[in-house]
């Protein structure tokens, strides 16, 4: 399903964000990929959402050489490329259904379709009974579920979390993980989260990728020890 | 389809009242510069309907040699041969001593002069209009060569100095309009950058859930739109109420030689060309702005 391939990355300003990395990530797995600040973590994200493209090597996703991508065809790949944020980056004037309906709105989905698919996703996220709420209303743990139902709301193949734990505290935390393995679960979608947050990777075990200083330091199995 | 487009309207209105101070802000300035266009545009058109005019009216006065009268007619053929000739007309020794008696005002001075017919001063000549003032001298002078021509009049060195100086207000004019059209753009195109700027977040959501760049710059498209429209008004009512009361106040015309054109329907032509410039530099001015964003980032 995801292929790296020989992949290094060098921005204009000349950082070597990633060295020759090589990595397969199997469809309907759940994944973690760790390391510290500066790592390469987010650069590896990029280049799976295709806001950047490889110096070096290919980045396939679902046979789709990611980096090779026409300019025009990277909406089209989105679509099956759910991301989200620490941040969450919700539309603060949009309610809770508006803001998922967004992600369906974007790409034409009829209104019938639409209005149905967002009731599946918010009570699958169990926050159905919030969808009149906006944004500012919720908690922390809230709209990271908010953000979790827009990025599946269009059925991504994969969903890629970067640091969703990031900004709650260890009970929303574990909340959230257990919310996408339901997600992993449920809607057959892989699942890719860049933490550094040790207690979620500890009590909720998959396989995991350390990335430090643009190279893949370990790729352990899940049951691995730490 | 339709639903999607009222959605842009929709979101293009909700932007314009989101950022109401910018976006009032930028039309203000739409609306000064749309003010001047509207002033040099009927400069301009006034112009160039009295250089037309002029133009039109210019003729050379080919004379005919003495004893050359009877071959009038293959000269009047040399002559349309020219590149640039309308139309020529022969007028006789005789047409031309009737012209000047018919120009007497007093029956005394008439048969006064009818007495000279005998000896009548005038020459044969031929009257020759031309398409374009702009070719007059070079007409001039292919007329000069041909046999039996013995002189070319074509009122002298005045012609062509208003002429050029039409000309050069005509160009002038035109420039002076089409780079306040570009200075207009260059308004909407800073607005809508800093709007673009203080929505980056949002255009971040619509990019990550698979908006086509087409989705993400039509309400911005709209905005622009909306602000160039919103800048047009106020000079319409100017161009409008103005031109009127010019019109009126000086009786049509300066002086009694520069006719201006009259306001209907010509200052409602000015009205539709305004709208237009507003909703174009709108348009094109946001268009090139948010454009510029999308290129940047994948």
């Amino acid at each position: 399903m995801i292929e790296i391939k020989n992949v290094s990355k060098t921005y204009d300003n000349g950082t070597h964000a990633l060295y020759n990395i090589n990595l397969e990530i199997n469809a309907e797995e759940f994944v973690y990929i760790v390391g510290s600040t500066g790592s390469g973590k987010s650069t590896l994200i990029k280049l799976l959402d295709g806001e950047e493209v490889p110096t070096d090597g290919d980045v396939i996703v679902n046979d789709v050489n990611v980096g090779k991508l026409k300019f025009k065809k990277v909406p089209l790949y989105r679509r099956n490329v759910g991301v989200v944020f620490q941040d969450y980056r919700l539309l603060p004037r949009k309610t809770v259904f508006e803001n998922v309906a967004y992600a369906l709105e974007v790409i034409d989905a009829p209104k019938d379709v639409l209005r149905k698919r967002v009731r599946e996703v918010l009570k699958l996220v169990d926050i159905a009974d919030k969808s009149n709420a906006f944004p500012d209303e919720l908690s922390g743990g809230q709209q990271q579920r908010v953000a979790i139902a827009r990025a599946i709301a269009n059925r991504p193949k994969i969903l890629i979390a970067d640091e969703p734990t990031g900004n709650l505290d260890p009970r929303k935390s574990d909340e959230i993980i257990s919310l996408l393995e339901k997600i992993n679960r449920e809607e057959k979608t892989t699942i890719l989260i860049v933490t550094h947050d040790t207690e979620i990777v500890k009590n909720h075990p998959k396989r995991m990728i350390m990335i430090e200083s643009g190279h893949i330091v370990a790729d352990l199995p899940k049951g691995a020890n730490v | 389809m339709i639903h999607r487009f009222f959605r842009h309207i929709k979101e293009g209105f909700y932007g314009v009242g989101r950022h109401l101070g910018m976006a009032l802000s930028s039309a203000t300035a739409v609306m000064i510069t749309l003010v001047l266009i509207s002033l040099f545009l009927i400069l301009t058109v006034n112009l160039f309907e009295m250089t037309r005019t002029i133009e039109e009216s210019i003729s050379i006065s080919a004379l005919i040699q003495k004893g050359a009268e009877s071959s009038h007619e293959q000269i009047e053929s040399k002559i349309l041969m020219i590149e640039g000739v309308k139309s020529v007309d022969y007028r006789s020794r005789e047409d031309e001593f009737n012209y000047y008696l018919e120009t007497q005002t007093s029956d005394d001075l008439k048969d006064f002069y009818n007495t000279y017919r005998d000896v009548n001063p005038f020459r044969a000549n031929i009257l020759v209009e031309i398409e374009d003032g702009g070719m007059l001298q070079g007409i001039k002078a292919q007329i000069e060569k041909i046999d039996g021509i013995d002189e070319v009049a074509d009122g002298g060195a005045n012609t062509y100095t208003l002429i050029g100086i039409l000309s050069n207000v005509r160009i002038f004019g035109g420039a002076l309009v089409l780079s306040l059209c570009i200075l207009a753009i260059y308004l909407v195109y800073n607005t809508i950058k800093i709007t673009i700027a203080s929505r980056s977040d949002e255009i971040w959501i619509m990019r990550h859930v698979g908006a086509k760049n087409g989705y993400i710059r039509a309400p911005f498209l709209v905005e622009g739109v909306i602000i160039g429209f919103l800048g047009s008004i106020l000079p319409i009512l100017i161009s409008v109420f103005g031109y009127i009361y010019v019109y009126k106040k000086i009786g049509g015309s300066f002086f009694g030689a520069f006719v201006l054109l009259p306001p209907h329907p010509f200052i409602l032509y000015i009205a539709g060309i305004l709208v237009a410039i507003g909703v174009i530099v709108g348009f094109v001015g946001s268009y090139i702005s948010v454009c510029k964003y999308l290129r940047m980032k994948r």
